[in-house]
Formats: C-alpha cells, sequence, structure tokens
C-alpha cells in the first residue's frame, strides 16, 4: 500500500495536468512554434510562402553588381545571343518564317553563333531566299535569340543549364552564385537577425517600447492600486459607482475608445478648446508634439489596465478579513500605516499578477496605438509590436516580409520569457506557491 | 483604569443591538460579558476599543471621556475572535507592530518583544508565521501583540472559543495569570459560562443587547436575580417545575407537591410561579419527597447525571456521586432541599 502511493499520485497528477498541457501546446507552443519557423526565412509578398522559380531580372543584375560580380559576367547575362541550333529553326518555322529561307540558314549557317542583332541580320542579309521586307527578317532573327533575362526556369537544374550556355569561361562559382540569388521563393536564412541586430532602427524602437512599457505599466498600477484603495475606502453606494465608471475605457471597442481619444486631442477637439480658452498652445496633441503624443499614448494605454489592475486589486482588497483592520487600527496604526504594512504586503500577488500580465499584453500590443497616434510623429511613438505588425502584415510599400516580422515577434516571444522568470524570482512565486493545498 | 459606559445605545441600520446599556469595570478587575449569542457582547467590546462608534452614550476611561476618540488613541489591547494576526509577518513582527506604527527605537521594540513573549511563553516561536501556528500558540501570540504596549485596557473576544479542551483549561489559568501579573482591566467576552465564572472576578449576563445581572461567580451562581440568569449559569443546568402560589406555599396540585414560600410571605393564592431546583438539590436526602421515575441516566465518571420524571410529565435534573447506582426505569422517592430553590414569578423575575 505504501509502496504504490506515490505512483498512483504521479499517475492521478499527470491526468490532473493533461487539460492544462493540451491547452498550453495548442495555444502556446504552436504559434510559439510557427513564428519561430517563419523568423528564420525570408518570406515576404515577394517571395511568396510556397516554392518559387528561378528568373534573372535586371534588378538582380544590379544588387549582383553591387555585391561584387564581375562586369563581364553581368555584362553576358544581360546580353542577347544568337545561336542557330535545332530549336531556333523549329521556332523560326513555328514563327512562319518562309521555308526555304529556314532551311538555308540551316544549311548555311547551322551551330554559328552572333553575339549581337546586327551582325547576324547582317549575315541573313547575304542569304539567297531572305525576306524583302526589314519585319519578317527581324522576325526569322528574334527566333535564335537566346537571353536569360527575365525567363523562368521551374528549377535549379535548368537555370544553371541556361548559365552556362551564355556565359563563356565564368569565373569560379559564379553560376552557383547567380542561380541562388536568382531563387524568387522563400529560403531558410539567419539574416533577419543578422539585420535586426545592425538596423540603427532597431536601438530606437527598443528604447520606445521599454520607454511606453515602464511608463503605462506604471501608471496601471499605482493608479489601479490607487483606486482601489480609494472605493475600499468609500461607503458602499458611492464605490460601486466608481468600479462602473473606472470600468468604461475596459469595456469600450478599442476601436471606439480610439475614436473618443481622437475627439479628445484632435484640433478643434475638447484638450484643444480648453487650451485655448486658457491661452496655452492649442495643436493636435495626439500627433502634434512627441511629448504629447507619448502622453496622449500612455494614458490611452493606461486606462484600460488601471481598470483591469482596479478590478483584481478590489477583490484582493475585500478578501482581506475585516479584523486584521480592525486590529491595526487598534494597535494604533494609522490610515497610511494600515496601507502601507497591512493592505500593501498582502496585495503583493495581484501586483505581480498585474505586473506580468499587464508587462507582456503592453509588449505585445499595438492596436490602440496603431489607431491613435500610428507610432507618430515620425516614429516616435512607434513600440516593437506595432513595427513588427507594420512590417509582417500592413505597410504601405506593400511588401509585407512575414520573415522578419516574424523574427520580431520572436525577439518579443524571447523577451516575454525572460521578463516572466524574472518577476517570478523576483516576488518569490515559489514561497506562494510551495506546497499544494490539498494532497493527494 | 475604570471603565464606565453610561446610556450606550448601537444600532446597526434600523435594528438596535444594546439599547440604554449602563456597565462600570472597575479598576484591575477581570469582569466576563457572558451570554447566548448575537446578544451584542462583541459589539459592547468592540464599542469600547473605539471600532464601533456609538450611536448614543458615553464611555468613560478613568475620568477621561473617550467617546469622540478614534481606536488608535485609546490604548486599548485586542485579542481577536479569530485573532486576526497579519499573515504576511512573522510573530517577532505581529506582536512588534503596535510598537512599529508608533516608532519606538529599534532596540526598545526588540526588549519589550521579547519580554512580552517570554510572558506568554512564545519566545522560541518569534521567527514563524501564523500559518505555521498551532491554534493555542496563535492566541498566545495575539495576546502577546494586545499586551506588548502596555494598554490601559485588555479585550478579549471569545479567545479560547477556538481551542480544544485541554488546551483552553491550560490558556485559562495563563490569561488570567497574565492580567493578573500586569494589573490590567480586563472585559473577557464569552459564551462559555465555565470560563467566565473560573477566570473573572465578576460576570455581566447579557441578553438580547442588555445588561440583566452583574455579580461575583459564587453570587450569580447561588443567588441569580432572574430564571434566565439562573438558567444560564450551571452544568448541568437547573431545572424548573411550573406551579402556583397556595398558603404561602409553591405547590403542584396534581404530584402533591408543597415547597413553603419561607421568606416571601403573602402571595396571592393562584399566582403562577415557577421552582428552580439545581441537580445538587435535589436527590436521596432532602426535607421535600417527590417520587418519580428515572427517565435518563448519564455516568460522568466521578458523578452520575440523572433525569426523573415526575408524575405529571415534568422532569428534575439530579447529579448524585458515583458509587450507588440506579438504572434507567427504576421508581425512586427522592427529596428536594427547599432551602436551596430558587422561586420565580411567572416571567422570570426572582421572589
Ligand atoms: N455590522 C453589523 N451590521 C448589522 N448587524 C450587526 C453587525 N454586527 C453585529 N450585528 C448584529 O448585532 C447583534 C449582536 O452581534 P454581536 O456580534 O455583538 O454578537 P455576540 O454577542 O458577539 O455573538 P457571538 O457570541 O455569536 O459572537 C447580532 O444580532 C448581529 O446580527
Ligand atoms: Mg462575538
Amino acid at each position: 500500500m505504501r509502496a504504490s502511493s506515490p505512483h498512483r499520485a504521479n499517475l492521478l497528477g499527470l491526468a490532473f495536468m493533461t487539460p492544462a498541457m493540451v491547452l498550453l501546446l495548442g495555444f502556446f507552443f504552436l504559434p510559439v512554434v510557427l513564428t519561430s519557423v517563419f523568423a528564420f526565412t525570408n518570406m515576404s509578398t515577394a517571395t511568396g510562402i510556397s516554392g518559387g522559380s528561378y528568373v534573372v531580372t535586371g534588378n538582380l543584375l544590379r544588387s549582383l553588381t553591387d555585391e561584387g560580380l564581375d562586369a563581364k559576367t553581368i555584362d553576358a547575362l544581360g546580353q542577347s545571343n544568337y545561336v542557330i541550333d535545332q530549336a531556333g529553326l523549329e521556332r523560326a518555322r513555328a514563327a512562319g518564317v518562309d521555308a526555304k529561307f529556314v532551311a538555308e540558314i540551316a544549311e548555311r549557317l547551322k551551330d554559328r553563333s552572333f553575339t549581337s542583332s546586327s551582325a547576324f541580320e547582317r549575315e541573313l542579309k547575304t542569304l539567297p531566299s531572305r525576306p524583302t521586307r526589314v519585319r519578317d527578317l527581324k522576325i526569322a532573327a528574334g527566333a535564335f535569340e537566346q537571353s536569360v533575362l527575365n525567363v523562368r526556369y521551374a528549377s535549379r537544374g535548368e537555370m544553371e543549364a541556361a548559365l552556362s550556355h551564355m556565359l563563356e569561361n565564368p569565373p569560379e562559382g559564379a553560376i552557383e552564385r547567380i542561380a541562388t540569388a536568382s531563387y524568387t521563393g522563400w529560403t531558410w536564412t539567419t539574416d533577419n537577425f543578422k539585420n535586426l541586430a545592425i538596423a540603427p532602427d532597431t536601438w530606437r524602437i527598443v528604447g520606445n517600447t521599454v520607454f511606453y512599457v515602464v511608463l503605462t505599466l506604471a501608471f496601471n498600477v499605482a493608479v489601479g492600486l490607487f483606486l482601489a484603495i480609494t472605493t475600499f475606502y468609500l461607503p458602499p453606494a458611492g464605490s460601486g459607482f466608481f468600479s462602473v465608471l473606472w470600468l468604461l475605457p475596459r469595456i469600450t471597442p478599442v476601436v471606439l475608445y480610439a475614436v473618443m481619444w481622437k475627439w479628445f486631442t484632435w484640433e478643434d477637439g475638447f484638450v484643444f478648446n480648453i487650451a485655448q480658452d486658457l491661452g496655452l498652445p492649442a495643436f493636435n496633441y495626439m500627433k502634434g508634439s512627441v511629448a504629447s503624443a507619448w502622453t496622449v499614448v500612455i494614458l490611452v494605454n493606461g486606462f484600460v489596465g488601471a481598470s483591469f489592475g482596479m478590478i483584481l486589486f478590489s477583490g484582493a482588497l475585500k478578501a482581506i478579513p475585516v479584523q486584521q483592520l480592525w486590529a491595526s487600527e487598534v494597535d494604533g496604526a494609522s490610515r497610511w500605516q494600515q496601507i502601507r504594512y497591512i493592505i500593501l504586503p498582502q496585495m503583493r500577488w495581484p501586483i505581480l499578477f498585474v505586473t506580468s500580465y499587464q508587462t507582456l499584453s503592453l509588449l505585445s500590443s499595438y492596436e490602440q496605438i496603431w489607431l491613435t497616434t500610428n507610432g507618430g510623429p515620425g516614429s516616435t511613438t512607434t513600440i516593437w509590436a506595432l513595427e513588427a505588425f507594420k512590417t509582417a502584415l500592413n505597410n504601405y510599400t506593400g511588401n509585407l516580409q512575414y520573415g522578419l516580422g516574424a523574427a520580431m515577434a520572436l525577439v518579443l516571444v524571447a523577451v516575454g520569457l525572460v521578463l516572466s522568470i524574472v518577476y517570478l524570482r523576483l516576488f518569490r512565486f515559489d514561497e506562494m506557491m510551495s506546497k499544494p493545498k490539498i494532497e493527494f | 483604569m475604570q471603565i464606565s459606559i453610561r446610556n450606550f445605545t448601537k444600532t446597526f441600520d434600523a435594528t438596535t443591538v444594546i439599547d440604554d446599556m449602563n456597565l462600570t469595570i472597575r479598576d484591575g478587575e477581570m469582569l466576563a460579558l457572558l451570554g447566548p449569542s448575537g446578544c451584542g457582547k462583541s459589539t459592547t467590546l468592540f464599542t469600547i476599543s473605539g471600532i464601533h462608534r456609538m450611536d448614543k452614550g458615553q464611555l468613560m476611561f478613568g475620568d477621561r471621556d473617550v467617546s469622540g476618540l478614534p481606536s488608535q488613541k485609546r490604548n486599548v489591547g485586542v485579542v481577536f475572535q479569530n485573532y486576526a494576526l497579519y499573515p504576511h509577518m512573522n510573530v517577532f513582527e505581529n506582536i512588534a507592530f503596535p510598537l512599529t506604527v508608533r516608532k519606538d527605537a529599534k532596540a526598545d521594540i526588540d526588549r519589550e518583544v521579547r519580554a512580552i513573549a517570554a510572558l506568554t511563553h512564545i519566545s522560541e516561536l518569534l521567527e514563524r508565521r501564523p500559518g505555521q501556528l498551532s491554534g493555542g500558540q496563535q492566541q498566545r501570540v495575539a495576546l502577546a501583540r494586545a499586551l506588548v504596549r502596555k494598554p490601559d485596557v485588555l479585550l478579549l473576544d471569545e479567545p479560547l472559543a477556538n481551542l480544544d479542551a485541554k488546551l483552553r483549561l491550560e490558556m485559562r489559568s495563563e490569561i488570567r495569570r497574565i492580567q493578573l501579573e500586569t494589573g490590567i482591566t480586563a472585559v473577557l467576552v464569552t459564551h462559555d459560562q465555565v470560563e467566565a465564572m473560573s477566570m473573572c472576578d465578576r460576570i455581566a449576563i447579557m441578553k438580547k443587547g442588555e445588561i440583566v445581572q452583574i455579580d461575583t461567580p459564587a453570587d450569580m451562581y447561588s443567588n441569580p436575580r432572574t430564571s434566565f440568569v439562573a438558567g444560564f449559569l450551571g452544568n448541568p443546568p437547573i431545572s424548573f417545575l411550573s406551579g402556583i402560589a397556595m398558603e404561602n406555599a409553591f405547590s403542584v396540585a396534581p404530584i402533591k407537591l408543597r415547597v413553603p414560600l419561607v421568606p416571601q410571605e403573602g402571595i396571592a393564592d393562584g399566582t403562577q410561579l415557577k421552582l428552580g431546583v439545581r441537580p445538587e438539590h435535589f436527590g436521596p436526602e432532602g426535607d421535600i419527597a417527590v417520587e418519580g421515575r428515572i427517565a435518563f441516566a448519564e455516568t460522568q465518571g466521578r458523578e452520575n447525571l440523572y433525569d426523573v420524571a415526575l408524575a405529571d410529565g415534568s422532569v428534575l435534573r439530579s447529579i448524585q456521586p458515583a458509587g450507588r447506582n440506579w438504572a434507567l426505569g427504576d421508581t425512586v422517592r427522592w427529596h428536594i432541599d427547599s432551602k436551596s430553590v430558587f422561586v420565580f414569578t411567572d416571567d422570570g423575575q426572582r421572589l
């Protein structure tokens, strides 16, 4: 009996854990895994998310030049060749060129090649059955034209064959390099992270994000606590009214809430008019200056989180037995000492919860900023999540960089995980949750 | 310090819980507030401590009127019904709390806390959290916290209610010892009469927000002023017989019982009366014979407890030393000790 019970306990424990594990897998690990996969690709609107083909484009030639491919090779890639081969002859026949003329070309010029259209056409003009019209001559010449430029090859092999056909004595490795670069589909890469690490914008956005999260969080917790404690000491009738009032930012739909803030802060809005009447500078507070834009962003998000904090803190406050508060008063504690020594220490767990939950949701939230300042003026209020969102899903140039966006999101996930661990340490989570209260 | 409550009225919402109460607690005495659940004991205690405000009346500590003073300024120590220790502080911090908020010097706090911890026998528990203590240990921590700043008044709200029988016995004498040692004026709220009788100098019995009698335990027991008091004190409880006055005697005609009303003459014949007989005053010895049948018998070790059903259906309780045992159903002819009975009018007033 004794020996078997720990085993049974483990199994039972496992059974209890299963739903939690399934949910964790479905809602946490799966998105994270997908994000991680995307983060290591260069997927974008241009590459698509399925496979691609091999094309040498003018743009590619330019970027290859920038990357130092020798000019001769680039030139050759850009050139057209005229090769008299079987395929060319068939193309000419199909294009309706006079059969006799084609036969003559086959007989006299077979297997020769020309590097320019003028040389080839000059040669054609020497043939007896040449067409009289220049246009027909050009059609015949065109049938033998060979170029890799803007030709789509389905496989790498075909692209490499075409390249080696085009290039005489290409430099070592050049064909492989061009073929790789010409791929239009997505590939695996770690460039997203390298680019993020070196881009100067990255650090500005990181700075913005830290500034935004820290200030909004401080506002959330401080105002949430303040509201909870004041309503706690208020008579019940008043506290009910205030609770509902402070809940409004939370329960108003995001878009409506953002629109209200716009009315409030835009030109000819509420604040604008008041400032004007008072002789203060009146402008579009939402986008008009960096300081006012940040204030708006922090208040918009702050009030949503503050009401959330207030609900949690109010619940926790009501759970403190009233005798403890009586005892502290009888012990001589002033109202402030009661808050400082009795109430706040017992709010540690809800404060931890609000802080960690809000840090994570603020880190990953962009909707309110997107709908209000949209990261402006300039990109002064652009935070990481908004930038990731714009990079991956919503930007003006139209080239959505899924891979880079996913890489940015993955950075957020990593930061979130690290922060969670730090928070748990900081608030000595293990002490609070040391043992299950009910033993199996 | 003497505490006097004058014309105290307390109303919650619309219900008046205490109506025009007067009570004086002498300097250095320990007074028990005894009464059934919901009679207003805690309310009275919380009013003395300042947690509740009086709707009407006056509260005096010595000759200082403290009615308007907040609890922070009254210098009272309270032990709450459920101890109300601060769960996030260890025992030392709990006890030190009244001194900490007063901003005493660290060294002083340390000395005072250790002294009071020694007095309450919890010196070795100072590092623990309340959650790691037994009920009795928590109770002593609460007591230490109430005593540490040398309050003028100690208020105890059913401090022993949550303890087991043995611990309760121990703590009873412990609290009394500390109260006597410190000479503090104390009020003990309880609904356990044994607790009240064994610990306190005087007992105030409350009923529905009123104090019905205030006396020493012995006087209260031997000289109850109402049938409620007589019924509340004593274990096993007193039993009552209904009858009428007839020729200067309490009489129950159907069983031919006649108990002379010696000191109280001149009661109109036919007046409805109640006779209270304590179990120790009914048994084989006595002067007025009553016949009945043993309807219930219980052995309590040293003593046996019997219910004797009389011919008219009423029941008298009796407690007898073990040794001579009667069995259920035995017919007995026992006696009432007529000098020790109490006679009450029908509405409960003692004659
Ligand atoms: N805050 C309150 N609001 C309304 N009624 C209350 C309040 N506190 C107490 N009462 C009522 O006042 C009466 C006396 O309560 P109190 O707590 O003083 O009883 P008690 O004698 O201490 O009882 P117990 O022995 O059960 O602790 C009860 O009827 C109770 O319902
Ligand atoms: Mg009570």
